[in-house]
């Protein structure tokens, strides 16, 4: 990065940021104080079961809905203003396109909504809609509908960019390739909230994953340091260290033997890893086996019910 | 500049959209023609005054469907697809997206009714210029209460039940506003029904504008129209609030 550069995007405003907001939809608390801060160039993604909050927080970061208390904010003012969606650019769970109109039609329509908007081959090309602009909207695909809207979402460069449940309906090239132009998106400072139910499309995207549950915060963190909270990754291996050795080493959380192999648990297998190669040389049958994100994330949510059930008893 | 560039957008891919909808734009379009065609200028026999009697009431009829169902009732399967949302959300301009609607809908008005007053001519339905003029943009006018009126259905019905409302809303209005018989061949009861209608008022008015009644209570006629309108707006304001709340 050179030296002109804007400030590192840490000490920078916040893109879009929740503070102590509470809604209720019908009977149920959907947000209960929820905090959530993105700042530029920062890829968030909300994880969370079914019913959640992820929904609200998007809704009420695009001002489709206001807080019942507490606050939104986009670009430091009301999710409401104008001014504010002119810089975002969303792509809305199941949303609908119109059936008669030309892909070309659509997105250009789109465009003429920012005031300096992406050129519309550009918009086609990151989109990977080459082919298809003639098509009516009516006559695509599941997933082809998907990336028009993706198109409509970056027609206008957005700083920040909300992808709800982006890949529903998409086959895994075309997946792929939409991971490549979000990750373009993110390259040239975009900072983007993205909910998905596909935990590795989390972990391919997002720098920082927030779990919420219940309309809380229950883990915020990268995915590698949310992986390690729950469990941490399991080394295995055949080592002629003793057990009492093996726990001394760096960042372990728990040794086992099962036959010939250990398991040694960590929360950072390069620093255990390091130790133990340097300690003993004979190290044989090394496997290094991550918990996986889905497996935090379930235990996440599933700790946090249990401790909501404890409080209430 | 830009705001009515995206006005102007808007209403073009409304139009587009509908002209590539032909179950939609034959029904409302082709309806009010092939009626006058056989009622208006068959059934009259070549007798002036009663197809100019049935002008005067048909400009009317052919306004409600487009504007009824392409502005109003549209708008609620187009809330179902998510797709108001998602506009909701775009930066457009305020009332971009029902100003877009309400153009486009206009437009397939004044073709509906410019096609019926050249229909008209055809037959033989004789007035004079200004007339042909009042008469033809009354027409066109009278869609601004029944968009209001459909908009108030699209957005706090679904898709199947704004169809089904606006279906009823669309054949009361035709028929007790007396656009398809008139109403001193009916009994009083429709009569009185008739009051409530902005068919029957906009029907009189352009009875009166083509000739074929004497200028009476046109005041009146003007205060329950605008009470229906402003009514029909308020109600529409307060449903695209709440949705958006």
């Amino acid at each position: 990065m050179s030296p002109s550069s804007s400030p590192p995007p840490n000490l920078s405003l916040p893109v879009a940021a929740l503070s102590k907001t509470i809604k209720r939809r019908g009977a149920t608390l959907a947000l209960n104080g929820l905090d959530l801060m993105i700042r530029p160039g920062q890829c968030v993604a909300l994880l969370g079961p079914n019913g959640a909050g992820k929904s609200t927080s998007v809704a009420l970061l695009t001002g489709r809905l206001r807080p019942d208390a507490g606050e939104a904010f986009l670009f430091g003012g009301d999710p409401r203003d104008v001014s504010g969606r002119g810089r975002m650019g969303v792509m809305l769970q199941e949303a609908g396109l119109p059936r008669t109109l030309t892909v070309r039609e659509q997105v250009d329509l789109f465009r003429g909504y920012y005031t300096s908007p992406r050129p519309l081959g550009e918009i086609i090309r990151l989109a990977g809609l080459e082919g298809l602009e003639r098509r009516r909207c009516g006559a695509l695909s599941g997933g082809q509908q998907r990336r028009v809207q993706f198109a409509l979402a970056i027609a206008g460069r957005p700083d920040f960019l909300v992808l709800d449940e982006p890949t529903t309906g998409m086959d895994i090239d075309a997946r792929r390739a939409l991971w490549t132009a979000v990750r373009a998106e993110i390259a040239r400072g975009c900072a983007v909230l993205l909910t998905t139910h596909h935990l590795d499309e989390a972990e391919a995207l997002a720098d920082r994953i927030v779990v919420i549950d219940h309309g809380q915060v229950i883990a915020d963190g990268s995915p590698e340091a949310i992986k390690a909270r729950v469990s941490g990754v399991a080394i295995r291996c055949r080592t002629r260290l003793t057990d009492a050795e093996l726990s001394g080493l760096a960042r372990v959380t728990g040794v086992s033997r099962d036959g010939g192999r250990v398991t040694l648990l960590t929360t950072s297998a390069p620093a255990t890893l390091r130790e133990l190669l340097a300690r003993d040389e004979t190290v044989d049958d090394l496997t290094v086996a991550g918990a996986s994100l889905e497996d935090a994330v379930t235990r996440l949510v599933g700790s946090s019910t249990q401790q909501r059930q404890a409080e209430v008893a | 500049m830009h705001t009515l560039a995206v006005y102007a957008r808007e209403a073009r891919a409304q139009i587009v959209s509908t002209w590539r909808t032909p179950q939609f734009l034959i029904p409302s379009v082709a309806l009010p023609l092939l009626f006058y065609g056989v009622m208006g200028l068959g059934l009259s026999k070549g007798r002036e005054e009663v197809a100019h009697f049935m002008l005067a009431n048909y400009v009317i009829f052919a306004s409600i469907a487009p504007a009824m169902f392409g502005f109003g009732a549209a708008v609620a399967a187009e809330r179902e697809a998510k797709l108001i949302e998602l506009k909701q959300i775009a930066p457009l301009p305020a009332g971009g997206y029902l100003i877009g609607r309400l153009a486009g809908a206009l437009a397939l008005v004044g073709a509906s009714v410019g096609l019926l007053g050249l229909l008209a001519w055809f037959g033989g339905v004789k007035m004079v210029p200004w007339r042909w003029a009042a008469t033809l943009g009354l027409g066109l006018a009278s869609a601004i209460p029944f968009a209001l009126i459909g908009l108030n259905v699209g957005l706090r019905l679904g898709s199947q039940g704004a169809t089904a409302v606006a279906n009823l809303l669309f054949l009361s209005f035709c028929l007790f506003g007396g656009l398809w018989i008139p109403l001193n061949m009916m009994p009083d009861w429709f009569g009185k029904i008739a009051q409530v209608t902005p068919s029957y008022h906009l029907g009189q008015l352009s009875q009166m504008l083509s000739g074929v009644a004497p200028m009476a209570e046109v005041g009146r006629h003007l205060q329950v129209l605008a009470v229906i309108s402003l009514a029909a707006m308020a109600g529409a304001w307060t449903a695209w609030r709440r949705q958006a709340a």
